[in-house]
């Protein structure tokens, strides 16, 4: 019973850690991206279009099986864990194997190595020690390390380079967890949502993504935002002031525009968008009176101006775009094409009123019979500005991934592990040779060269070596 | 004796080619001289483009009788003819930079600008380091398509939305040009790989077959009722597409071009259809009624891309949707034209490759050596690859507030990711090499052409820019 469970986990490890399941996962992985490119997403497009693009019954099994919000679904959700595990299981599987190779290199080639190695070539020494010199000095020219092994009865070199290589795939396959990682911190503890405020406005409930609301720890406050056109009238730059408030104190203070977020306590506010509220601002009149007497005043909806002891003004209502049906005034849209606002100038002796319309709306003209004559000399609209608000605790991960998994890409394709060994040894005829062999983990044609230009660099040594001993001889013998 | 005769006039005949270019090139020259000379501004960027597009249209000419005969002195005037080209398209890339005061990436037009330039400091570099000489027969017609292309698109600089104005942008932009750029020289390559590899010619039949038969299935999507094609009404004053609401493209009706279409449709279908035969019955005479089923969807090819130059570049057509009468543009269309274009190169491909298998094979490097290259290419594409979605995930986390949202583009991009990493995968791991590798970098390559095009024409998302 034991040994079947045994057999069994054995037999899920295997199939985990495989390289096979790997790619049938990203394949997997592949086609359901795929399909949620191809249908409708929500929440990105809305209700009302999806009902357009799709019959109800289709819109029901779409909704059902979940490839309305693919991303989101726990199919794909569960895969993308089912392909970290197999990354996992296929990395803790052949990396102590690895990290033996890497941890203790192989310095001594024994004789089945020797004869196995594709890359090796004889070069005939005059002795053991003017050979070693004379490929240690060669090895130190390529900019090698060489080393000296000393087994029991013989000495060989070992020189290496870039051993971290055999490590690159390890460094790329934990970045990518890395970035998963962040990516289900930021999927469970993280959160994105939209606060659009108008000039002085402050506020410290942000409408989540979903349609909840969350309250943060701060307030924050706009306090001017603005737009900048090219000369064709498209926005070239939006900007607003914000100011963080956090205990009735203003402890922050930022001017953000589009790319460029403010970051309080890791929730961070971005410029998103800029636009026209649809309502008014502050509207500028210039009131005269009977006498020819002029008066500026500015008024917003509800506000009330005095223009002498007795009387004031009061703007009641304001239209941005007004058009007038059976006596009576509507609104049609909130873009500023065709205003209309509506004044009662009280007198407060008599306390009587005056209703009246500017411009003057028939039927409702009751503008003559006003002890001023108003004018209007302009009109200022209120704007938003729509921030962004964000919390991605898990991006720190994410960031830190795409670094490893870039300086882990640069290992595994542009730096190889090179390795030579120099051992002497007799060939078969019983002379004195230097056995030279290397290899590569990758990039075989520049390491071929590079043992070209080894092999070479040592019989130059050699001869040089040959051709001063000769010499010194020759001093010695004329000396004598 | 006869040899030497056939060489000697091979010899006079390749020279003939390098003078007739060389003259159409210079009198080309002079004609935009004149015009120069008449409204006295020299170093514009159109004047830099066209000058482009000369030296680039005499290369390709002189890449494709190099691809034909295999006279040397060719590649050497085509070299010539691509350097000349390139230092235009430089001045012309600078020209750009200069008065929009960014890099060229914003919009389609500026990337066409900077793709084109990229290709051909690739050709150069394939052609001198990899000694693939012939890669410009492929490189050249596309740098020629897209020049072309950007004569129809708007040129006037643009702005930049505020979304835009990052650099990380530009070097997001880069970097996926770079990456396709590498992308498209693997397809190449893996292609010749494929000719070295001795693939069988219908092989290759079947594949421009299938293509075409890909690209008319596309243009098919848009027939209408009683035979017409809807095209995309374009407003020539404004010099932009016409909009029936936010998002909701005019479509027009143009009559008859339906039936055209469908006709070719038919007719580069039926290579494959005579290859399958052909297959099935094991009977090779089916093979060559296939080749000539090609030279004849050629011309038919030709004619459609003449008829649809005709018709959607002038006229008033009516819509389905809207009263009135609209006009079209080929700058509406620039999908279906370089689709129609695109078939016709490949096609004729097919043609340099049925005629001229042997000299091919003479010219290119061994089969060893492509799937080398082929595998040095995905490596340098593969990184730039990750590092354009880095960069493009961090420009977004700047700019919306998340690096990643799984829009469609955002989602191909990491498709394409996907499907290099399994290339290297099985290659580094299962030891896939030659045959099954080079389909799988053409299947790569095919996964980039639709992110870059596909998304962008067929599915809604963020990356409405570009």
């Amino acid at each position: 019973m034991a040994g079947a469970s045994v057999s069994i986990r054995r037999e899920i490890w295997q199939t985990l850690s495989s390289i096979k399941t790997g790619v049938i996962l990203l394949i997997i992985v592949v086609i359901l991206s795929a399909a949620g490119t191809l249908v409708l997403q929500r929440p990105v497009t809305d209700a009302d279009e999806m009902q357009r693009a799709y019959s109800p019954q289709t819109l029901a099994l779409l909704d059902k099986i979940g490839l309305t919000d693919v991303f989101h679904a726990w199919w794909f959700v569960t895969l993308l864990i089912l392909v970290s595990l197999s990354i996992i299981a296929a990395s803790i599987d052949r990396f102590p194997n690895a990290w033996r190779y890497f941890a203790r290199p192989y310095k001594f080639p024994d004789k089945p190595f020797r004869r196995a190695l594709p890359t090796q070539t004889h070069i005939p020494i005059p002795d053991e020690e003017t050979g070693l010199v004379a490929a240690e000095r060669s090895l130190h020219t390529l900019g090698f390390k060489p080393e000296r092994v000393v087994g029991t009865d013989r000495l060989s070199i070992f020189a290496e380079r870039n051993r971290i290589s055999e490590m690159a795939v390890y460094i790329v396959h934990a970045s990518l967890l890395l970035i998963f990682l962040g990516g289900i911190v930021d999927a469970l503890w993280g959160w994105r949502g939209y606060v659009s405020l108008t000039h002085g406005q402050q506020t410290n409930v942000v409408g989540l993504r979903d349609g909840k609301k969350k309250d943060l720890s701060f307030a924050i406050r706009c306090d001017g935002a603005g737009q900048e056109n090219y000369k064709d009238g498209s926005p070239k730059k939006w900007w607003s002031q914000l100011v963080v408030v956090q205990d009735g104190r203003d402890v922050q203070k930022k001017e953000i525009v589009v790319n460029d977020p403010l970051v309080f306590g890791g929730v961070r506010v971005y410029q998103a968008s800029y636009g026209p509220t649809g309502k008014l601002d502050k509207l500028s009149l210039s009131a005269i009176a009977g006498d020819g007497a002029k008066k500026e005043i500015s008024l917003g909806v509800n506000e009330t101006a005095a223009l002498d002891a007795d009387t004031d003004v009061k703007l009641a209502e304001f239209i941005p775009d007004y058009v007038v049906r059976d006596n009576q005034v509507y609104t049609r849209s909130s873009d500023v094409e065709n205003p209309a606002a509506h004044f009662v100038v009280t007198s407060k002796k008599s306390g009587k009123q005056v209703n009246f319309w500017l411009p003057p709306i028939e039927g409702f003209a009751e503008n003559d019979r006003s002890p001023y004559q108003f004018a209007v000399d302009d009109l200022k609209m209120g704007y938003f500005t729509g921030l962004e608000i964000s919390h991605e605790p898990g991006q720190w991960g994410v960031w830190a991934g795409v670094v490893l998994m870039c300086v882990g890409l640069g290992f595994v394709f542009y730096i190889a592990h090179t390795r030579f060994w120099v051992v002497p040894v007799r060939d078969e005829k019983g002379k004195l040779v230097l056995w030279v062999g290397g290899t590569a983990n990758r990039n075989r044609d520049a390491f071929e060269q590079r043992f070209q230009t080894l092999t070479e660099k040592i019989k130059d040594e050699l001869k040089t070596e040959v051709k001063s001993a000769a010499s010194s001889e020759a001093q010695v013998a004329s000396l004598v | 004796m006869a040899r030497v005769q056939v060489e000697q006039r091979s010899n006079t005949a390749g020279n003939t080619l390098i003078v007739m270019v060389g003259l159409g090139v210079a009198f080309l020259l002079f004609m935009a001289f004149l015009n120069v000379v008449k409204s006295g501004n020299l170093l514009n960027e159109s004047n830099l483009l066209y000058a482009a597009l000369i030296f680039y249209a005499g290369a390709g000419a002189l890449y494709l009788g190099f691809g034909v005969t295999g006279t040397d002195s060719y590649v050497r005037f085509a070299s010539l003819a691509t350097w000349a080209g390139l230092a235009a398209n430089t001045g012309a890339v600078i020209h750009r930079w200069y008065e929009a005061g960014h890099p060229p990436f914003a919009s389609i037009y500026e990337m066409l600008l900077s793709f084109v330039w990229t290709l051909a400091v690739l050709t150069l570099v394939a052609e001198r380091k990899y000694e693939v000489k012939v890669i410009g027969t492929v490189t050249m017609p596309v740098a020629i398509v897209g020049v072309v292309l950007m004569q129809l698109l708007r040129t006037d600089v643009h702005p930049l939305v505020p979304a835009l104005q990052s650099t990380w942008l530009h070097v997001h932009v880069t970097l996926a040009m770079l990456a396709y750029a590498a992308c498209a020289l693997s397809f190449a390559l893996a292609m010749m790989f494929l000719i070295q590899d001795n693939v069988k010619t219908e092989t290759f039949l079947a594949a421009t077959s299938l293509f075409t038969v890909g690209v008319y299935a596309g243009v098919l999507t848009r027939f209408e009722k009683w035979g017409g094609l809807s095209l995309i009404a374009w407003n020539a004053q404004d010099k932009a597409e016409v909009f029936l609401q936010r998002g909701v493209r005019l479509f027009v009706v143009v009559p008859d071009l339906g039936w055209l279409m469908l006709l070719v449709a038919l007719v580069v279908a039926s290579p494959v259809v005579l290859y399958l035969v052909g297959r099935v019955k094991q009977d090779e005479s089916f093979y060559t009624i296939a080749n000539r089923a090609v030279f004849v969807s050629i011309l038919l090819q030709l004619l459609a891309l003449a008829v649809f130059l005709l018709r959607a570049s002038r006229g008033q057509y009516a819509s389905l949707d809207a009263e009135g009468l609209y006009s079209t543009s080929l700058a509406a269309s620039p999908f279906i034209l370089s689709g129609l274009v695109g078939g016709i190169f490949a096609s004729l491909l097919y043609l340099l490759l049925l005629w001229r298998r042997n000299d091919l094979e003479r010219l290119l490097p061994t089969a060893d050596n492509l799937d080398r290259i082929t595998y040095k290419t995905i490596c340098i594409a593969f990184p730039l690859l990750t590092l354009m979605i880095a960069a493009g995930a961090y420009w977004a986390n700047r700019t919306w507030g998340s690096y990643w949202s799984w829009d469609p583009k955002e989602t191909w991009a990491a498709i394409t990711w996907l499907v290099y990493a399994g290339y290297l995968h099985m290659r580094i791991t299962r030891g896939w090499r030659g045959r099954r590798a080079a389909y799988f970098a053409i299947l790569g390559f095919v996964v980039v052409m639709f992110t870059f095009f596909g998304v962008t024409y067929l599915l809604p998302g963020m990356h409405a820019y570009a």
